[in-house]
């Protein structure tokens, strides 16, 4: 299995990273890990039931606010206050998975819109809880539980978010290998037959924004923590369209396409910002390159190559 | 007169009705699409509902399926009172349906969009982790319906490549394989070439005599009509203007007039 013999490299090249890598490179490798879990999240929607969302932000901005507010007016220890914000994040995406797939197609995406820009007013308007425009600053790292230190650290928060996203990569494959999965992939195929076939699709989509956004909300949950605060950025569109990009970019409808895509996304970013304010000009014209010449995303176009390496193998063999 | 000496007889009368239309109408406006319809179908029957292009027959299987909510009338099935359920939900008492247009899932293989039907039957598919048992047994039930339609050897394929031919005999077989208790066949052979239709008509005739599964069928090709069904309830304009075995229906002046008028 040379695919999964890949992926064990790769998670053993990111367990051994902090030993390796300076402190600057773990801050941008962590936030990469972070970006890549809430742009996965989103493949569950986009990719696998063709449900696009405007309004992603809304999960990511959520759970940091959720998090960052637990973090600093509780005692909760740090694994409690993010697990606890994913699962808040998921029980409000219920009601606004329930009243977006009222929807469909472009109005379902506006609504999804419509919700977090709502979420993006509340975050400024309510400012005994979202502090406002400040938002939430200081937000700590507390100990915990039984007095546990090692997550507090710069590696141990890293292996903590490390975790979470190997965690949801697994519990997502799973689900989309799932007979769940497979009405799933009806719905994106054909949802009038889908729901002829006898499947009520309506709750089948409510259930996947649900786990949707809650992971959403687990790697804004993260994100809060990492960064030491949580500001009404974390809920404007513009996040919500970059993290379409990323899902874009890297290959929808494969879980770890959008992970490389946020990690493209990021790496890109830090190294056109070096050179030029306007890189987000830059990156736009990459992204419209991809969507002209390769809609299937880096993944996409990576397991394309490989399929063709082993179909001219195999012909060899045959010829041989 | 026809020769009818082939056609299956009607097992009807004894039976109660398994699916009764009272009054059902159906409107778009100024249009009565679906006018006053009353029908009973007996357990077993096989009822072809023919009419020229029009008619409503279409509307008429949309009503009972639950896609298009009647303006006016009820559908019961086995008693009980249908009308304006869901199509999933009338799905789930055991009405399969194909479409007029061609409706399959086509980026999955012939035997993905097979099992994905089947398993609609299964009351565990709602469980995301205990998933290996649900989709191995609807699995099967998929191959075995693709067998059944001689699609077992393009059952790799993906549905959208597949012949416009097996393409209908697949919405045929991801029917049977939700093992339903009233089929509804939306013009099973429309757009076939002719061993196309011998075959799917052989592989139906055979199903369904074996199965002794209900069967509604909307069909403009009489030889076909002729060959499957009991019964045949003929629409026009919406309103049922005859009703009855084949030969009774052939004979009937109506018929021929609203045939002839409608064929021009």
């Amino acid at each position: 299995m040379p695919s999964r013999l890949l992926g064990l490299l790769v998670v053993g090249l990111l367990i051994a990273a902090p030993f390796e890598l300076p402190a600057f490179a773990m801050t941008l490798l962590t936030e990469l890990v972070i970006l890549g879990l809430f742009a996965m999240s989103l493949d569950l929607m986009v990719g696998y039931t063709r449900l696009v969302s405007f309004g992603h932000a809304a999960a990511y901005g959520f759970g940091a606010y959720a998090s960052g507010y637990m973090l600093l007016n509780s005692s909760l220890p740090l694994p409690f206050a993010v697990l606890l914000a994913a699962v808040m994040t998921g029980i409000v995406a219920i009601g606004v998975g329930w009243v977006c797939t009222l929807a469909t197609g472009v109005s379902f995406s506006m609504l999804t819109l419509a919700f977090a820009q709502l979420l993006y007013a509340i975050g400024f308007k309510w400012t005994s809880v979202t502090g406002g425009s400040d938002g939430l600053a200081g937000i700590p790292r507390r100990p915990g539980p039984m007095g546990l230190t090692v997550l507090t650290t710069k590696s141990g928060f890293y292996y903590f978010t490390l975790v979470c996203l190997i965690g949801s990569l697994l519990l997502c494959q799973k689900l989309v290998a799932s007979p769940f999965g497979a009405v799933l992939r009806g719905i994106r195929e054909n949802e009038a037959k889908t729901l002829a076939l006898g499947y009520n699709t309506r709750l089948y989509k409510v259930a996947v924004v649900a786990i949707s956004y809650a992971l959403g909300g687990l790697a804004g949950a993260l994100y809060a923590p990492f960064a030491g605060f949580a500001n009404t950025e974390l809920l404007f569109w513009l996040l919500s369209g970059q993290v379409l990009i990323m899902v874009i970019v890297g290959g929808a409808g494969t879980l770890i396409g959008p992970i490389i895509g946020a990690a493209f996304f990021l790496l890109l970013a830090h190294q056109l910002s070096a050179y030029t304010e306007a890189w987000a000009l830059f990156f736009g014209l990459v992204f419209i390159g991809f969507i002209l010449f390769a809609p299937q995303g880096i993944w996409g176009l990576a397991t394309a190559w490989r399929k063709h390496g082993e179909g001219s193998m195999a012909e060899g063999r045959a010829d041989g | 007169m026809v020769d009818l000496e082939g056609a299956p007889q009607a097992a009807i009368g004894a039976a109660r009705p398994l699916i009764e239309l009272d009054h059902l109408t159906r409107r778009y406006g100024a249009l009565v699409a679906v006018d006053d319809v009353s029908m009973r179908v007996g357990d077993g029957e096989i009822r072809a509902i023919i009419g020229p292009n029009g008619a409503g027959k279409t509307t008429l299987f949309h009503l009972i399926t639950g896609i298009v909510k009647p303006s006016a009338g009820r559908v019961r099935f086995a008693g009980n009172d249908i009308t304006g359920l869901p199509a999933h939900a009338i799905c789930q008492l055991g009405l399969s349906r194909t479409f007029q247009l061609t409706s399959v899932f086509p980026e999955m293989t012939a035997r993905e969009n097979a099992r994905l039907a089947a398993q609609a039957r299964d009351r565990r598919r709602w469980l995301p982790f205990a998933g290996d048992g649900v989709t191995k047994r609807a699995g099967s039930a998929g191959d075995a319906a693709l067998e059944l339609l001689g699609l077992t050897e393009v059952a790799g394929r993906p549905a959208g490549l597949l012949s416009h031919g097996d393409q209908r005999l697949l919405e045929v077989a991801m029917a049977m394989a939700q093992e339903p208790k009233v089929l509804l066949l939306d013009e099973p052979t429309q757009g076939l070439v002719v061993e196309e239709t011998a075959r799917a008509v052989d592989t139906l005739a055979r199903f369904l005599a074996k199965s002794r599964v209900t069967a509604l069928l909307v069909e403009h090709d009489m030889d076909v009509v002729f060959r499957l069904a009991h019964t045949i309830t003929v629409l026009h304009r919406g309103a049922v203007i005859a009703d009855g075995g084949p030969s009774a229906v052939k004979a009937d002046p109506r018929v021929q007039e609203a045939y002839l008028g409608g064929m021009d």
